[in-house]
């Protein structure tokens, strides 16, 4: 009980570091791939130690709140997932950050944070549905949303949910802001959005909605671990091929328009969902 | 005994109330009218939840009384018809008056034992009618002074608008406390009425237009109601809701249900009635608070709810009925998304909301009743309370279209506080609407009904689209350039502030009290009819399905409050404008320059899809479909 526990909290605090060295990984082998050296694995960290002691330039008075607001509820959803609560309940937490950070983007008057924080309210539009129905395909096949119960029913839902994983990895690219579908805000401050949703927030907000990313990441990777329960180790580990996969997507396609992401997320993501619950239906699962 | 002045103080204080104020062309008594209204009916409510459920009996003579204000309020809705020389008023009144006297000629004997039945659905809706309606009744005193400067009138109307709002709270306590069905039909003829005065209030070309829109179809559900006693009298031998509803299932008692719902509809505007509602944002703001989206409205999500038991028992016209629900869900959460004009896009949430409870009700099984118990008390609370921001936000910045509340944070700040809580209430965790969809999507999907799985998937992409229009109204208001000028609290006349902060604060302690709501209002409520199997941990919600931790969300949004006010004061920031790809100009925030010199304005503009979403196509198709499902709900009948 008191081990789980503390295994449970060791993990929440952990979920940072894990998700930026992700990112360190993500930016050394994108590199090599581009025939550049890159920079050191630790970098996200050196960046974000960088950015902690900057006196921060404020274009909008409410970018601390919403940037805390952003990083706090992201780390409430991921914990809601460890200790094992309610999926849905969790998902809806994770959207309170997103929107967090959607407000915080329109709170400067600035066009290409704006610009960006539109985007972003697309981007949530396309993976909201995708999650919340995943939710609900680990309801149809364990009859309850809450995760404890996915341990004590003995399930692998990888056999029965294969659509729901594959939408999943359809919008992993959002979640992890990579190509095709990096489109409110890019690793690459070269875009005609500069650096969309991100633009306006520096120093220590900056710092905030970074370790918010991180968390967020290692959130979304954790659902597809679940697939895999009760094995989280083989899980994890094709969580991370799963996120290492959607960097190679990166490098070799271009950004897409909202509009395609729109229509792709929809189309493709649901269709996956429905053909799934008529099998399960048919199948009597 | 004292059960009797309980129930008819509801009823008749109102009214006398209103008759008070229809006199009341001194401010000074007015204010006392209105005070006094919000006081006395807080108290004779509270009372009423105290006093819990009872059953109350008139004599055969109220029945009189009844019978003869039910024909001349009839008498008076043809003359309107007259008067405004419209058809349809005329011809649904008529198919109204003509039943009505036949059924006085054929002596049929409309008393019923008891005509009150008082439980926990009626104790609730009652709470919401006396606290939240009669402090909207608070909040328009200030907001018709401004209204009345603002349309330079000679002589005040504000003595005829009190008195149908007050009148209209009376009317609405009769609705929920009646167990006869004739009496149910005239105090819903009265609200009919009320709402029909009170948005041809302005006196305008377009109100009377639209008033006369929400009018006819309000008469329809008048219709409904006066076939329903027909069928119940002739088929049925009762007219008492309650008998009917323990009735075993037949032909006739379906159709009696079936008509009801009808008349449900008509009056919670769901689709193919919804545009009523939307010509009715014309109204003074104080009405599409009170009648528009905190109680009346919510007559017919009650009326749906009051016989949701009897609905159980006959399963296809329960699902026809769930399916109006999320057919006006899902489109009119859609159709929010392409509005500009504040009032619409509240509008088109609303029936959204009530759509989603009708859902919930129309499902019929123990969680989707607490799902649609929950949204109906957090709707009621969030929606009026941005009823009450947007009305004071319009008689300042004197429009209407959102994109031209830009920054009104900065101009504004209490009462932007104010919406942008109320918004964040619609649609965040860890606030009531938010655990009601919640608990609609967790209750939908584990109902017993093959097609649950197509519900669900409505809820979700109809959820999605609330958050986008929510979000995006939000954050415009929060746009603002960089400034150091320390926010400048606006001064609101103390009505606005009674009843804002009232609500408002209301809405969060019962957010996080919801499991109070769930054990002393709802379970209460279902409990005659239906067994929920849920357990309250430390108020929190437990389901068999799932659980709602409330109280460690709550306790993580007091920390990031804390901590951002933390970070606000250890960090001193410069002030800095924004990235524009160009050199700044020091005393014009809105533009910047570039090649050559010369200053170029920028703007920010939010996403509407107004021309993708085709409001006037797409209200044409979901019309036609409104009207499919209505044969659907009478086809189900047989």
């Amino acid at each position: 009980m008191i081990q789980a526990l503390v295994s449970s909290i060791v993990l929440i605090i952990l979920a940072p570091f894990i998700g930026g060295l992700l990112c360190g990984i993500d930016r050394k082998l994108t590199a090599r791939m581009q025939n550049r050296i890159g920079p050191p694995i630790l970098q996200p960290f050196y960046d974000v130690l960088k950015l902690w002691g900057k006196q921060p330039m404020i274009s909008s008075s409410l970018q601390p709140v919403l940037a805390s607001s952003y990083f706090l509820f992201s780390v409430v959803a991921l914990a809601l997932l460890v200790f094992r609560q309610d999926l849905l309940l969790a998902i809806f937490t994770m959207a309170l950050a997103d929107v967090s950070l959607v407000l915080g983007s329109f709170s400067a008057r600035s066009p290409y944070s704006y610009i960006g924080g539109r985007r972003e309210l697309l981007q949530i539009l396309s993976y909201e549905p995708i999650l919340i129905l995943t939710a609900v395909g680990f309801y149809l096949l364990i009859k309850s949303f809450v995760i404890e119960n996915l341990f004590k029913a003995g399930i692998t839902p990888i056999a029965y949910l294969p659509g729901f994983f594959l939408a999943l990895l359809l919008v992993l690219p959002i979640e992890a802001r990579k190509s095709p579908f990096d489109i409110s805000a890019s690793h690459h401050a070269h875009q005609e959005i500069v650096r969309g949703v991100f633009t306006e927030f520096s120093g220590f907000n900056l710092a905030l909605i970074e370790l918010g990313h991180w968390v967020k990441l290692i959130f979304f990777l954790s659902i597809l671990a679940l697939f895999f329960t009760p094995n989280l180790i083989l899980g994890s580990f094709i969580a991370f091929i799963a996120f290492f996969a959607s960097m190679l997507i990166d490098n070799i396609f271009a950004r897409l328009t909202w509009k395609s992401m729109l229509k792709i997320t929809w189309s493709v993501g649901l269709a996956l969902i429905l053909v799934n619950i008529a099998l399960l239906l048919h199948l009597g699962v | 005994m004292s059960a009797q002045p309980l129930a008819t103080s509801l009823i008749v204080l109102p009214v006398i109330l209103a008759i008070i104020s229809a006199f009341s062309y001194n401010k000074a008594l007015r204010y006392a009218v209105v005070y006094s209204t919000f006081i006395l009916l807080t108290l004779i409510s509270a009372w009423l939840l105290t006093y819990g459920p009872f059953t109350l009996t008139y004599p055969p003579s109220a029945d009189l009384l009844v019978t003869i204000l039910d024909f001349l309020l009839l008498f008076y809705f043809l003359y309107i018809g007259f008067i405004r020389k419209h058809v349809l008023v005329i011809l649904l009144t008529l198919l109204q008056i003509a039943p009505l006297a036949y059924f006085e000629a054929i002596a049929h004997e409309i008393h019923v034992s008891p005509t009150i039945i008082v439980d926990y659905l009626s104790i609730t809706m009652c709470l919401i009618i006396c606290v939240i309606g009669s402090l909207i009744c608070v909040y328009a005193l200030s907001y018709m002074e401004e209204h009345e400067e603002h349309l330079h009138l000679k002589k005040t109307r504000q003595p005829r608008f009190f008195f149908y709002m007050i009148l209209f709270l009376g009317a609405m306590n009769g609705v929920v406390l009646s167990n006869n069905v004739y009496w149910l039909y005239f105090f819903w003829e009265v609200t009919t009425l009320c709402c029909y005065q009170l948005i041809r209030h302005d006196e305008t070309e377009q109100a009377e237009k639209n008033a006369l829109l929400a009018l006819w179809m309000g008469l329809i559900g008048g219709v409904a109601f006066v076939v329903a006693m027909f069928v119940g009298l002739l088929e049925l031998n009762t007219l008492a809701i309650f008998d009917i509803l323990r009735a075993h299932p037949s032909i006739f008692s379906a159709l009696f249900l079936a008509l009801l719902s009808l008349a449900a509809f008509t009056k919670s505007a769901q689709v193919p009635f919804h545009s009523w509602l939307l010509g009715a944002m014309i109204a003074p703001t104080p009405v599409s608070a009170l009648l528009h989206s905190s109680t009346m409205v919510k007559a017919g999500v009650y009326l749906i709810l009051r016989i949701a038991p009897g609905l159980r028992l006959l399963t296809p016209l329960s699902y026809a009925v769930a399916s109006v629900g999320a057919l006006s869900f899902l489109t009119t959460s859609i159709l929010a998304i392409s509005q500009r004009e504040s009032k619409r896009i509240l509008a088109y949430s609303t029936i959204g909301n009530l759509g989603l409870i009708i859902l919930c009700a129309g499902i019929n099984t123990p969680l989707t009743l607490l799902a649609a118990m929950l949204l109906l008390v957090f709707h009621a609370m969030s929606k009026g309370l941005l009823f009450l921001g947007a009305g004071i936000v319009e008689n300042r910045v004197l429009t209407r279209n959102i994109e031209d509340w830009e920054g009104l944070l900065m101009k504004y700040p209490l009462t932007t506080t104010i919406m942008l809580i109320g918004m964040a209430m619609m649609f965040l965790p860890p606030f009531g609407m938010l655990l009601g969809k919640w608990l609609a999507i967790e209750a939908v999907a584990s109902s017993p009904i093959s097609a649950a799985i197509s519900f669900v998937i409505i809820l979700v992409i109809g959820g999605a689209a609330t958050t986008l229009f929510w979000s995006k109204w939000m954050a415009h208001m929060l746009c603002h350039p960089p400034t150091l000028k320390q926010l400048k609290v606006e001064k609101l006349p103390i009505p606005y502030i009674v009843s804002t902060f009232s609500i408002t604060a209301l809405d969060i302690i019962f957010s996080a009290l919801a499991a109070i709501i769930v054990a002393a209002l709802a379970l209460p409520a279902l409990k005659p009819w239906y067994s929920i199997g849920l357990s309250l941990p430390l108020l929190n919600i437990l389901l068999s399905v799932g659980s709602f931790v409330t109280w460690p969300l709550m306790a993580a949004l007091a920390l990031v409050l804390i901590i951002a006010w933390a970070i606000a004061k250890s960090k001193k920031g410069i002030v800095a404008p924004p990235y524009l790809c160009g050199e700044h100009i020091e005393q014009d925030p809105y533009s910047f320059t570039t090649t050559a010199d010369k200053p170029i304005r920028f703007d920010v503009a939010n996403i509407f899809f107004d021309k993708s979403l085709g409001e006037p196509r797409l209200n044409k198709i979901i019309t036609a479909i409104g009207v499919l499902l209505l044969i659907l709900v009478f086809s189900a009948v047989v």
